[in-house]
């Protein structure tokens, strides 16, 4: 019986540790997910360009495309955050991008003007990462934006979801 | 019972009366307004004088002595917070100076009362935040969180917020007499420009002409802060210049034709000059067949009622995005002999104009930009594009220099941020000299068929950008100086700048030209040849005009710091990958 007892005790034990190892990583992916958010909003202002929600747009932030609606996966689309689009306006992030061939196996001086524009602020791995985690979180391969979806981008202290009010 | 003396008796209430009362300069007149030239020490007007001049009389520093120029002060300011699309607001303001206090402004619009009459520091006495709701006002900010200063009128300061309010501030305390909503971010509409006072009426317009506006020019009286008129830059039905919207879908309704830079002001006919911005849809002129008036115009207008008197459009059915919202200086001189009451214009499109500011007849032109492809010169009649085709709806400049619908990358000279942007020029009447600050490069168009707006059968909703395509750089952009008399537009004197310019002039009567760049650098260039007489490096980029004071008779100099140009504008220039942002007025002196 002790036996039996002891045992229920360690395997409630273990899932409880689960569980905690669980939600410490959900919490974690959490915590990126914002983190990826921040850059894409403010630091990097990924926004200016591609829209708050990611559908793209056009005007002083360039033709840029939608990425709600890519077919890009998580390794390219930050090979694309990293490296930018040569040719385009789309930045690359990576601060030594084009400085040897760490970039799509070409330099600066390969591409000549049609090196991507410098960007807002120069993202280090775990930065990409986190906004390629947000993209695919909130954004990616999600149909059109709701107002719910403003809300959580904007906040609640700000008009600016008004005109998405159902 | 003790008898005061008469003179105790005369002086007793004076005496009280300032022991209470906080000193502060003479309340701000018309009259005083009119004859800015007569107070040297004071930079009164955004122009410093209502023709639109940015030159100071002072001479203490110039061309012998500004080698010992040298920084006497700085004093931090705040604007940074992120709001919107962007990561920080600039500083692009133009001081104004009145006995020995500077009002300034930051990108979101607070005011700063800094008194800078002890000659070793700046002390703020008041801020002015208006508390904006910075998401809403800034995702519709085509291009930076910008305001380019106040105005003075009576005990009062007059500003705007990019959010479209105006707001009369007590000059003394620094608190809110009253504000008024003027431009309404919920259609696209915000403010940057600094007022342009004239008797008791504050006139202003809105920035949007990405986003699909329609502009205007509107005057609130200053005595009520109440509306005193407002004019359409696009004529509504009936009116005339409409029929240069040949659509047939009255999209002239989100024409753009907006206003974000400070009229100047002829007092002698009273007769405003305000620039007109670009047609939107931006780069699809094909979605607004017709001239579109008066988009990329310039209007002259009675400041009393807003009736227009006479346009003059400069790029008509522009496809590049040639806005033409600054400065329109005015300036008497000799034409072929004949003496000409002239207002000019160094336009984004590359040309530089002199007009008859009676009639708007135009009398002269001339490329002053490096390299212009997209017209081969100005009908020297009627000013307008060589290639302008009268009976052709959508314009066919220069083929291949302008976007057009299913066509390759178009390749335009100046590029479309033009070969002047909003950044002013400076005059020197004693030398006869205009200082044009340019942009210099090219860039690429691409045209995207512009969807229509929801209240017009379309899909695209309020604040929603409205350019029918976009811009893609092919290069980069340089700057320039250049010295021009404005009577023959012929450049006297020019030197080449590393960055695009996006700061503004200033001339002073000791015959010198101070001018900002984009690495932080500020030159003071000689007057005569544009060669640097002085330079210092503030660290940061520069993107305001600079003004020049005197305190006791000691003059200096002030200019604005702190901006991070554009990724686009800075293409393929790393040396300024690592550049940051600050917000920071800079003093110095001899």
């Amino acid at each position: 019986m002790h036996v039996v007892l002891a045992l229920i005790a360690a395997l409630s034990a273990v899932m409880i540790e689960r569980a905690r190892a669980q939600e410490a990583q959900s919490a974690e992916a959490a915590r990126t997910i914002e983190h990826g958010k921040d850059i894409f909003k403010t630091k990097a202002t990924c926004q200016f360009c591609h829209k708050w929600d990611a559908s793209g747009d056009q005007g002083y932030g360039g033709n840029a495309l939608s990425l709600r609606q890519t077919k890009l996966t998580p390794p390219q689309v930050a090979e694309t955050v990293k490296c930018g689009r040569p040719g385009t306006g789309m930045p690359f992030h990576d601060q030594f991008a084009y400085t040897d061939k760490r970039c799509y196996g070409i330099t600066r001086a390969e591409l000549g003007n049609d090196v991507p524009p410098e960007p807002n602020a120069f993202l280090n791995s775990d930065e990409i990462d986190a906004v390629v985690k947000y993209l695919f979180a909130k954004a990616i391969g999600r149909g059109p934006s709701t107002y719910e979806d403003c809300v959580e981008f904007w906040g609640t202290d700000t008009r600016q979801c008004e005109p998405m009010k159902p | 019972m003790r008898i005061l003396s008469p003179a105790i008796a005369l002086i007793g209430p004076l005496l009280m009366a300032s022991a209470l009362t906080p000193v502060h300069a003479a309340d701000m007149t018309f009259e005083r307004a009119l004859n800015a030239n007569k107070e040297p020490q004071n930079w009164l007007l955004y122009y410093g004088n209502y023709q639109g001049f940015r030159f100071s009389p002072l001479s203490e520093i110039n061309t012998d002595t500004v080698k010992n120029l040298k920084l006497v002060f700085a004093v931090a300011l705040g604007g940074l917070q992120s709001g919107g699309r962007y990561a920080f607001g600039n500083l692009e303001g133009t001081p104004i100076v009145d006995d020995g206090m500077m009002y300034v402004t930051d990108g979101w619009g607070s005011v700063y009362a800094i008194d800078v009459s002890g000659g070793t520091k700046g002390a703020i006495k008041w801020k002015f935040d208006p508390g904006i709701d910075r998401a809403w006002a800034g995702d519709v900010a085509c291009c930076g969180v910008n305001n380019r200063g106040v105005a003075l009128w009576k005990d009062r300061v007059i500003s705007i917020a990019l959010d479209g309010r105006m707001f009369a501030i007590n000059k003394a305390t620094g608190e809110k007499v009253w504000e008024r909503k003027i431009a309404d971010p919920a259609l696209g509409e915000t403010i940057t420009m600094a007022p342009l006072v004239v008797r008791d009426l504050a006139i202003v317009g809105p920035a949007g002409g990405e986003f699909g506006i329609r502009g205007f020019i509107d005057a609130t009286d200053l005595n009520t802060g109440q509306q005193a008129w407002r004019t359409y830059t696009i004529p509504g039905a009936g009116e005339p210049g409409n029929d240069s919207w040949k659509d047939g879908q009255e999209r002239w309704k989100h024409g753009g034709a907006p206003v974000w830079e400070t009229a100047t002001y002829d007092p002698e006919s009273d007769t405003i000059y305000q620039g007109i911005g670009n047609a939107g849809a931006d780069w699809d002129p094909q979605y607004r067949p017709g001239d579109n008036k008066w988009a990329a115009s310039v209007l002259a207008l009675n400041p009393t009622n807003g009736a227009i008197k006479w346009g003059f459009q400069y790029t008509p059915n522009d496809p590049f995005d040639f806005d033409e919202i600054s400065e329109h200086p005015i300036i008497d001189a000799k034409v072929n002999g004949k003496d000409r009451k002239l207002v000019v214009h160094a336009a984004r499109n590359g040309f530089f104009y002199a007009l008859d500011r009676t009639t708007g007849a135009f009398i002269g032109g001339k490329q002053y930009v490096d390299k212009l492809n997209w017209t081969t010169g100005l009908d020297p009649e009627t000013g307008l594009p060589a290639n302008y085709d009268p009976k052709s709806g959508v314009q066919v400049y220069t083929p291949g220099t302008h976007g057009m619908r299913g066509e390759p990358l178009a390749n335009i000279c100046p590029s479309h941020f033009g070969a002047k942007n909003w950044e002013p020029t400076a005059y020197n009447p004693t030398l006869n000299m205009l200082y044009i600050p340019s942009i210099e490069g090219c860039d690429g168009i691409e045209t995207v068929a512009q969807k229509d707006f929801a209240d017009q059968g379309g899909t695209l909703k309020p604040r929603e950008r409205f350019s029918g395509g976009s811009f893609k750089m092919t290069g980069r952009l340089y700057g320039s100086l250049k010295a021009i008399d404005p009577t023959t537009g012929d450049i006297k004197a020019a030197v080449r700048l590393d960055f695009p310019n996006y700061s503004g002039a200033l001339a002073t009567a000791g015959n010198l030209v101070f001018l900002g760049q984009a690495d932080g650098t500020f030159t003071a260039y000689d007057a005569k040849t544009l060669q640097q007489a002085w330079s210092f490096s503030v660290g940061t980029g520069i993107n305001a005009p600079a003004i020049s004071y005197s305190v006791n008779g000691k003059q200096y100099i002030a200019v604005l710091a702190g901006s991070r140009q554009s990724p686009f504008v800075m293409q393929n220039d790393p040396s300024l990958k690592y550049s940051s942002t600050t917000s920071m007025l800079f003093v110095f002196a001899l």
